[in-house]
C-alpha cells in the first residue's frame, strides 16, 4: 500500500468528508510529501481537526518531557492516535495516559510511545519487530520512520483488527496473530525489539533473535502504570545488559542536605 | 409490645433464625463471588456498603414505626420473602451487560461511577429488605428480645459455617439461589395460615427461580484484567480443572502459551517451559510444577532465587509458604536430605496429591518431601526442629508491583517475630533466604532488608554487612541472612553465580561499588544509598522515607502495606493524584470504604433525629450505649480472629471458629439474659464485667496462645471455646438488656438504637482495620475495652445519659 493510501485512509474512513474533496486533499499532500520521508503539510494539518490536538499532545506531552528525536517527533504528528482506540475512547484518544482496548490490554499513554521509540534509535534501514501490536498505533509510529516493521499479536481478535487498520495504510508493516515468545525467526536478526506489554521473563529466542549491538525495550509495570521501562542491549561478544529507565522521573524522597 | 401465641412463637422464632443465617450466608458467598469478578478489596467494599441496610432499616422503623407495626403481621413474612428473592438474583442482575462495572476502569473512566452506584443500590436491597424484617420483629416482641436474638444469632452462627462448607462443595455462583430460598421459607412458615396461598405462589416463584438459575452451568464472568481473563486470551487456552473451595475458587488452564519463568537470567538460553498454571479467585497463583525423577537442573537455578545453592549445598531445608510446589521440585532438584514445604492452601495440595498428581511427577508424594498444610508461622512456632540448613520464603510483591492488593492481608510469616523464630530454627551454619519483584519506588526491597537488619540486632548482632547477602537480576533482589559470617570462599561463589547469570551483587562483605551495576544498571541509583543507610542502621531513615518500611510486627502484620496516609498530600505532589492508586490501592480502598460507610451511617443515625427530636429524652444514653456496643463487638471479634489465626495456623478454621463461638455463645448469652430484669444496674454491671475480662485479655490472652500453642490440637480447641466463647456470653447479653430498658423508657427509640448498632457494626471493620495499620492490634483491642467501659458507664450513671422521658 502506497503512502497515498495511507493518506487516504485517514481522511476517508474517518474524517467524513466526501470522497472528490478527500482525493483533491491526498493529491496536495502527495506532491508535498513527495521525495519527503518526514515532515507533514501544513495545509493537511490545518483540514484535520485532531491534528490540533496532536500537535499538543507533542508539544505537551512528549517534546515537553524530553523526547526530541524529529522523526519520532513527526511520526507522533501524522499518525491519527483515535484511529487506533475505540470508538467509545476517541475523545480521549490525546489525552496524557493510555487507554483500554479490549481483552484485559491498553494503547500506552503517547508519551510512553514516543520514548519507547526514541530510545531504540529507529533509522530507515532498520528491521524492527514489535511483540504485543496491541490496536497497532505503536508499529504505525514506527512504520513511519522504518523500512521493516514485524508486529506479532497473541490474541487473535486484536490481531485481526489492528492488521486491517495496518495493511490498509501501510505496505511496510507485517502482522502476524502467534505466541510472541518464538519471535520471527524469517526476518530475523533485527536491529531492535519493541516489547509492547510486560512479561515476567524475556523469551530466549528474542534475545537470540536480537542482532549484536541490538536493542529491546520493554515496559515494566501494569497497564496504567507504566513508570518503568527496561532497556536490554546485547553486546559484541554476547554479552548481554539492562538498564531500568524512568522516563518520567521522580526524585521523591532524596533528603535535602 | 405483644406476645405471640405459642406455636406462632416458635414459628416466628425458627423463621428469624432461618433468614439471619441466610443473610449471613450471602453476605460470605457474595464475598467469594465479587473476590472472582473483581478483587477481595472491593468485593469487600461494596458489601460495607450494602450492610448498611441494616442502618437504613433502623432509620426507617423509627421513621414509619407505627405505620409498621401495624401491618407487620403480614408484612415480617413478605418482607422476609423479598430478601429471599433479591438474594438469588442479585449477583446475575449485576452481572448484566448494564451493570457491568470494572474497578480498573474505575480511575479512567467516570462512566465507571454510575455503574459502581447501581451495583451498591442492587446489593443493598436484599440486605436492607432482610434487615427491616429482622428489625420489626425485635421492636414488636422487645419484651422477649433475648429469645430473639438469640436465634438471631444462632441462625448466624450456624448460617456461617454451612455456608464455608458449602464453599467447598458448590460452584459459587450457585450458592445465591439456594441461600434465597431460607428466607422464603422463613416467610412461609411465619406467614400467618389465612393468608399462606398467596405466600405459597411466592415460594413457588422462588423454587422456580432457584431452578433456572441453578440449572444454569455456573459461569462468572471476570474484569477483563484479571489474570484469568487474561490468560484464557492466549491461544488454545481452556480451563482444564476447576474445584471449588473455602480458600477459593480454584482453576486450573493450559495454553501452550502459558510459561513459568520468573525473572529469568538473560544468559539462560535453553526452551521456558510451558506450564499449566493454577488460578485462586481469578487471581494467579502458581503453576503446575512438573518434576522428573533424577532431575538436577532447575528453571530456577537461572534466577536469584538459585543464591543460596551458590553459597553452598544446604541439607536439611524448610520451604515456607511454598505456593504451589515450584520451589519444591526446584529444591528436590538439589537432592536435599529433609525438605519439610509448608503449604497453606489445602486445595492446592490436593491438586498436585491427586488430580494433577501423574503430571507434576508425583512430586507432592515424593519420599523425601514432607508436606505441612499450616500456617507457616503456626509451623515455625509449634512443630519445626533448630536445625535447618535453609529457610527460603515465596518471592514477594508481584512483578510490576501489586498496587498494594495485599496491604491488609495480615502476614504473620514475614513479620520480625517470624524472622526471630526463623533465626532460632537454623543451624550454625543455616541461611534465610527471601526474594522480592523489584518495585519502584522501592518499597518492598527495602521493608526486606530493614527486616533482616533488625532481625539481627535483635540477636546482638551489630554488623549486618558480615550476615547478609543480596543479589540483584533485571527483575528481582534476593537476600540471604547468614546465621554465621560469610567468609571469603562464599562472596567469591556469590560473585561468580552474578558472573554466570549476568545478575549483579548488591550486598557482600567486601561489596564494592562499581560492581553493583555491571549487567543491570539503574538510572535512579537512589535504591543504593537507601540500602547502605538501613545497613548502617539509620532509623532516621526508615522515619523518613515516603513510604512505610519499618519491618512489620504481630501487632501490625501488614508486610504488604507501605503506605502512610500522613504522607498522602506529598505522594499526590510527586507521582500525581492518579497514580496514587497504581502505587498502593489496597489501604486507599479501605480508607474509601471508611468514609463512604461512615458517611451513610452518619445519614442513618441522624435521620431518626429529627423524628425523635421531640417528646424523647435520653437520646444521648441510647446512642452511647447502643453505638458501644456495635463498635466494642466488631473490634473484640477482629482481635480474637487475629489471635486465634496465629493460634490454629488455619484461617479459614480460625476465623469461622471463632465468628461461630461467639454468635452462638452470645446467643446463650442473650436467651440467659431474660431471665434478668431489665433495671440500669444490670446492663451496667454486666459491661464492667466484660470491660475487666477484656482488659486481662489485652495483657495476659498473647501470653497465655504463645504458651500453649504446642499443644495437642484437642487442648487447643477447647482452650479456644472457653476464652471465645466466656467474654461472647457476657456480650451477648447486653444488647437485648438495652433493647428491653427502652422497651420500659421509650419504646420509640428502640429502632433508632437498631439503626445505630448496625450501622456502627459494619464501619467498625474497616475502622479496626486502619486503626491497626496505623497504631497496631493492640490499639484496636484497647479502644474495644474502652467501648465497653462507655457502655457500662452510660447504664452506671443512667440519671445523667436516660433522663425520664416526657
Amino acid at each position: 500500500m502506497s503512502r497515498l493510501a495511507r493518506v487516504h485512509f485517514k481522511y476517508e474512513d474517518h474524517m467524513g468528508l466526501n470522497k472528490a474533496f478527500c482525493c483533491i486533499l491526498t493529491g496536495i499532500c502527495l506532491v508535498m510529501l513527495a521525495g519527503a520521508r518526514v515532515g507533514f503539510p501544513a495545509a493537511n494539518a490545518s483540514s484535520d481537526p485532531f491534528q490540533r490536538e496532536r500537535n499538543r499532545m507533542v508539544r505537551e506531552q512528549i517534546q515537553g518531557r524530553g523526547v526530541d528525536d524529529p522523526a519520532t517527533l513527526n511520526a507522533m504528528r501524522r499518525v491519527p492516535r483515535h484511529l487506533y482506540v475505540p470508538v467509545s475512547q476517541r475523545r480521549f484518544a490525546y489525552q496524557d495516559r493510555p487507554l483500554p482496548i479490549g481483552y484485559g490490554q491498553t494503547i500506552s499513554q503517547p508519551f510512553m510511545v514516543a520514548y519507547m521509540t526514541q530510545i531504540i534509535n529507529p533509522r530507515p534501514d532498520h528491521r524492527v519487530l514489535e511483540i504485543g501490536t496491541g490496536s497497532g498505533y505503536q508499529a504505525a509510529i514506527l512504520a513511519e520512520i522504518i523500512d521493516g516493521v514485524y508486529t506479532i499479536e497473541i490474541v487473535s481478535e486484536l490481531g485481526q483488527q489492528a492488521r486491517r487498520k495496518l495493511e490498509a495504510q501501510y505496505d511496510n508493516v507485517h502482522v502476524k496473530i502467534a505466541d510472541g515468545y518464538h519471535g520471527w525467526e524469517e526476518h530475523a536478526p533485527f536491529d531492535a525489539i519493541v516489547v509492547t506489554a510486560a512479561s515476567e521473563y524475556i523469551p530466549p529466542p528474542l534475545i537470540r533473535q536480537l542482532r549484536e549491538g541490538g536493542r529491546m525495550i520493554i515496559p515494566v509495570g501494569s497497564p496504567y502504570q507504566m513508570q518503568q521501562l527496561m532497556l536490554v542491549e546485547k553486546k559484541e561478544g554476547g554479552d548481554i545488559t539492562t538498564r531500568s529507565l524512568m522516563p518520567v522521573r521522580f526524585v521523591p524522597f532524596e533528603r535535602a542536605e | 409490645m405483644e406476645m405471640p401465641s405459642g406455636n406462632a412463637s416458635t414459628r416466628l422464632i425458627f423463621s428469624l433464625g432461618l433468614h439471619s443465617a441466610a443473610i449471613i450466608a450471602f453476605q460470605l458467598a457474595l464475598m467469594q463471588l465479587l473476590s472472582i469478578v473483581q478483587w477481595h478489596h472491593f468485593a469487600y467494599m461494596i458489601i460495607s456498603v450494602a450492610m448498611l441496610g441494616f442502618g437504613a432499616s433502623g432509620t426507617l422503623l423509627a421513621l414509619a414505626r407505627e405505620r409498621l407495626l401495624r401491618h407487620s403481621e403480614w408484612l415480617i413474612p413478605l418482607l422476609m420473602t423479598l430478601s429471599g428473592l433479591f438474594i438469588m438474583v442479585a449477583f446475575h442482575i449485576t452481572r448484566m451487560e448494564i451493570f457491568r462495572f470494572d474497578v480498573y476502569l474505575l480511575f479512567v473512566e467516570q462512566t465507571q461511577f454510575p455503574v459502581l452506584a447501581a451495583n451498591y443500590l442492587i446489593y443493598f436491597i436484599p440486605f436492607f429488605t432482610g434487615a427491616l424484617a429482622i428489625g420489626l420483629l425485635f421492636i414488636k416482641y422487645a419484651r422477649q428480645i433475648g429469645t430473639h436474638y438469640f436465634s438471631n444469632l444462632l441462625g448466624s452462627g450456624v448460617g456461617g459455617v454451612v455456608v464455608l462448607l458449602a464453599l467447598g462443595l458448590l460452584h459459587p455462583s450457585h450458592l445465591p439461589p439456594l441461600i434465597g430460598l431460607l428466607p422464603v421459607a422463613a416467610g412461609l412458615l411465619s406467614m400467618p395460615p389465612q393468608r399462606r396461598s398467596l405466600h405459597l405462589f411466592a415460594a413457588g416463584t422462588a423454587l422456580a427461580v432457584m431452578v433456572l438459575l441453578i440449572g444454569r452451568p455456573g459461569h462468572i464472568p471476570m474484569s477483563e484484567y484479571k489474570d484469568l481473563a487474561r490468560a484464557m486470551n492466549l491461544p488454545d487456552a481452556s480451563v482444564v480443572h476447576s474445584k471449588p473451595a473455602v480458600h477459593g475458587f480454584t482453576q486450573v488452564v493450559a495454553s501452550p502459551a502459558l510459561r513459568f519463568a520468573p525473572a529469568l537470567s538473560l544468559s539462560f538460553t535453553g526452551e521456558v517451559p510451558v506450564k499449566k498454571q493454577v488460578y485462586v479467585n481469578g487471581d494467579f497463583f502458581g503453576v503446575i510444577p512438573t518434576y522428573q525423577p533424577g532431575q538436577t537442573s532447575h528453571i530456577l537455578d537461572y534466577t536469584s532465587q538459585a543464591l543460596p545453592w551458590a553459597i553452598g549445598t544446604p541439607q536439611r531445608l524448610l520451604l515456607l509458604n511454598a505456593a504451589e510446589g515450584a520451589p519444591v521440585s526446584h529444591a528436590l532438584t538439589h537432592n536435599p536430605a529433609v525438605l519439610d514445604a509448608v503449604i497453606e492452601h489445602p486445595g492446592v495440595i490436593g491438586l498436585l496429591q491427586e488430580e494433577f498428581a501423574a503430571v507434576s511427577g508425583n512430586l507432592f508424594l515424593h519420599e523425601k518431601v514432607n508436606l505441612h498444610a499450616v500456617q507457616p508461622r503456626n509451623f515455625l512456632a509449634a512443630r519445626a526442629t533448630a536445625d535447618y540448613d535453609l529457610i527460603s520464603m515465596p518471592q514477594q510483591e508481584a512483578f510490576g508491583g501489586s498496587v498494594g492488593i495485599n496491604a491488609l492481608e495480615e502476614n504473620y510469616g514475614m513479620t520480625l517475630e517470624a524472622f526471630q523464630l526463623m533465626w532460632s530454627r537454623l543451624a550454625s551454619d543455616g541461611m534465610i533466604a527471601v526474594s522480592s519483584w523489584m518495585d519502584y519506588p522501592s518499597r518492598s526491597s527495602l521493608k526486606l532488608l530493614s527486616t533482616l537488619v533488625m532481625t539481627l540486632e535483635s540477636q546482638g548482632i551489630t554488623s549486618p554487612e558480615k550476615h547478609i547477602a543480596a543479589v540483584r537480576s533485571w527483575g528481582t533482589i534476593t537476600f540471604v541472612l547468614k546465621k554465621s559470617v560469610i567468609t571469603p570462599q562464599e562472596t567469591a561463589a556469590i560473585r561468580q553465580f552474578c558472573h554466570e547469570m549476568f545478575f549483579d551483587p548488591v550486598l557482600l562483605p567486601d561489596i564494592r561499588p562499581e560492581e553493583r551495576q555491571q549487567y543491570n544498571s539503574l538510572e535512579d541509583t537512589a535504591l543504593f544509598t537507601y540500602i547502605d543507610r538501613i545497613m548502617a542502621s539509620d532509623k532516621d531513615f526508615l522515619d523518613e522515607y515516603g513510604f512505610m518500611i519499618h519491618p512489620a510486627t504481630d501487632s501490625k502484620p501488614y508486610f504488604g502495606q507501605f503506605l502512610k496516609l500522613s504522607n498522602f498530600r506529598q505522594l499526590s505532589q510527586v507521582f500525581g493524584q492518579e497514580q496514587i492508586p497504581f502505587l498502593e490501592l489496597g489501604y486507599l480502598i479501605v480508607v474509601v470504604t471508611l468514609v463512604q460507610s461512615s458517611i451513610l451511617a452518619l445519614l442513618f443515625i441522624v435521620l431518626p433525629l429529627l423524628k425523635l427530636r421531640r417528646g424523647h429524652r435520653g437520646k444521648g444514653g441510647t446512642l452511647l450505649y447502643f453505638a458501644a456496643l456495635g463498635i466494642g463487638y466488631m473490634f473484640v471479634e477482629i482481635i480474637l480472629i487475629q489471635r486465634f489465626v496465629l493460634y490454629f495456623g488455619q484461617p479459614v478454621f480460625a476465623i469461622s471458629a471463632v465468628i461461630s463461638t461467639m454468635l452462638i455463645a452470645s446467643g446463650c448469652g442473650s436467651l440467659w439474659s431474660e431471665k434478668l430484669p431489665a433495671r440500669p444496674r444490670f446492663p451496667a454491671g454486666i459491661a464492667l464485667l466484660v470491660t475487666l475480662g477484656l482488659l486481662a485479655y489485652t495483657f495476659f490472652l498473647t501470653p497465655f496462645l504463645k504458651f500453649s500453642i504446642a499443644s495437642p490440637v484437642a487442648l487447643k480447641i477447647f482452650l479456644g471455646l472457653l476464652l471465645i466463647g466466656i467474654p461472647s456470653f457476657f456480650k451477648g447479653m447486653l444488647f437485648p438488656l438495652g433493647i428491653r430498658y427502652l422497651s420500659d423508657y421509650d419504646p420509640g427509640q428502640i429502632p433508632w438504637a437498631w439503626g445505630i448498632n448496625g450501622s456502627l457494626s459494619v464501619i467498625s471493620t474497616s475502622l479496626a482495620m486502619l486503626i491497626a495499620v496505623e497504631h497496631g492490634f493492640q490499639a484496636v483491642m484497647g479502644l474495644g475495652v474502652l467501648c465497653y467501659a462507655l457502655a457500662a458507664a452510660s447504664f452506671a450513671s443512667h440519671r445523667t445519659f436516660f433522663r425520664r422521658a416526657g
